[in-house]
């Protein structure tokens, strides 16, 4: 029977998965396969597993559970083996980078920053602060402007947007990196002008960098949204 | 200015019910984590809409439009002043906090400034494009709407074209 993995972690992790439930409906029993110094916690998988969110929930579940004992290698969503024959020879092939990159991960965790900027606050300020942009602006709302303004003024917009929230996103990231191992960012979707991920060590560094984002959150104000989640497996950093 | 409390956790006490966190590590937990090549993944149908957002085109005649008339209708006049300036706060952050430890700090920030650059705002396209591709697919498997107790902001930022109606 094929088998959903969920994460690899030390054969000495405590491994604690009473009352975990696994994917699937109903939900499978999750268990362990060990290898060498590496276990993988994984469940039978049903057949045809067509993901829904309870199941991302599980995996997720399943991670959380997991790291609050020690360091673990969270599996992407989705991924399944033909049996466990199949994961025990996937850790033994790997077992000296997984191993290292558990080492490396102890005692850390992921945090993920999502930021927004109301659309109406940076077009505002953009008109404040650039001549042309205002002037096309009310040209076109008194009827006097050209044909092509709205497309002219659309771009400069747009380049101004673009380069404003390239800073900003530089700025949020700069000031939290000192309290992060590792970064990883990508691109923000929708109105976000932020979307990173920092890998914090559980100690001072964590408090340092948890003060630090609330007060950035707190000093750029109103117009901005700051979305934090974490302590989180580390997806980014595996 | 919201601030989200700091709750992953809430995830595993909610099984599925929790998705307030969820939609917003989605990503995270579809796109990262470890991968093993030999190993099958299962079908992500309905799921992969989620990407779409990022399928976002800075420099297109719909995105200059939608900005332009965005600038045209805004009400300068009730304008607040402007935000406080991020330099600031950087540099004061940096200061009272790094000790050293930001040396270094700028080298991959141009890099990943980039890398968060490419996907901006133009939401009308990335919604028709959306609306193609989603298909009846989506299903309970993902939440597209953010979480309802984020409502007032949420509501406004994510369905544009609601707002200009």
């Amino acid at each position: 029977m094929a088998v959903y993995i969920y994460s690899i972690t030390s054969k000495d992790h405590p491994l604690r998965m009473d009352g975990l439930t696994g994917v699937g409906d109903p939900p499978a029993e999750v268990r362990t396969v060990t290898s060498g110094p590496l276990a993988a916690v994984v469940s039978d998988s049903p057949e045809n597993l067509r993901p829904k969110r309870r199941d991302i929930a599980a995996h997720q579940a399943v991670q959380q559970r997991l790291m609050a004992d020690g360091a673990v290698l969270p599996m992407r969503f989705g991924y399944t083996a033909p049996d466990d024959e199949a994961v025990r020879l996937a850790l033994d092939k790997r077992a000296g980078a997984y191993t290292d990159r558990l080492m490396a991960l102890e005692g850390c965790a992921e945090y993920h920053l999502k930021a927004s900027q109301l659309e109406d606050a940076l077009l505002r300020q953009i008109l404040e602060e650039s001549d042309a942009a205002r002037q096309l602006n009310d040209d076109i709302r008194r009827g006097t402007a050209p044909p092509g303004a709205n497309l002219q003024l659309g771009e400069l917009v747009a380049q101004e947007v673009q380069a404003r929230q390239e800073a900003l996103a530089t700025g949020v990231v700069e000031a939290l990196r000192p309290f992060a191992r590792e970064v990883r960012s990508s691109a923000p979707t929708g109105s976000d002008f932020v979307n990173t991920s920092f890998l914090v060590t559980h100690d001072d560094q964590e408090e340092l960098f948890l003060t630090t984002e609330l007060s950035l959150a707190n000093q750029m104000g109103e117009d901005f949204e700051f979305r934090l989640n974490g302590p989180l497996p580390p997806y980014s950093f595996v | 200015m919201t601030v989200v409390p700091q709750n992953g956790g809430n995830l595993a006490q909610g099984g599925g019910g929790g998705s307030g966190n969820l939609y917003d590590v989605l990503e995270l937990i579809l796109d990262r984590g470890l991968v093993i090549d030999v190993f099958v993944r299962v079908s992500l149908v309905g799921i992969e809409i989620l990407k779409i957002d990022a399928r976002i085109v800075v420099a297109s005649v719909d995105t200059y439009l939608r900005f332009a008339e965005a600038c045209n209708r805004l009400d300068l006049e009730s304008g607040r002043k402007a935000p406080t300036q991020l330099t600031d706060i950087v540099g004061d952050s940096v200061e009272s906090g790094a000790k050293g430890k930001s040396k270094g700090a700028l080298t991959g920030a141009v890099d990943a400034v980039a890398d968060t650059v490419k996907g901006i705002t133009d939401r009308d396209s990335a919604r028709d494009e959306d609306e193609e591709d989603e298909g009846e697919e989506e299903e309970e498997a993902v939440e597209r709407r953010r979480p309802a107790r984020h409502a007032p902001r949420r509501a406004r930022s994510s369905h544009p074209r609601h707002e200009k109606e």
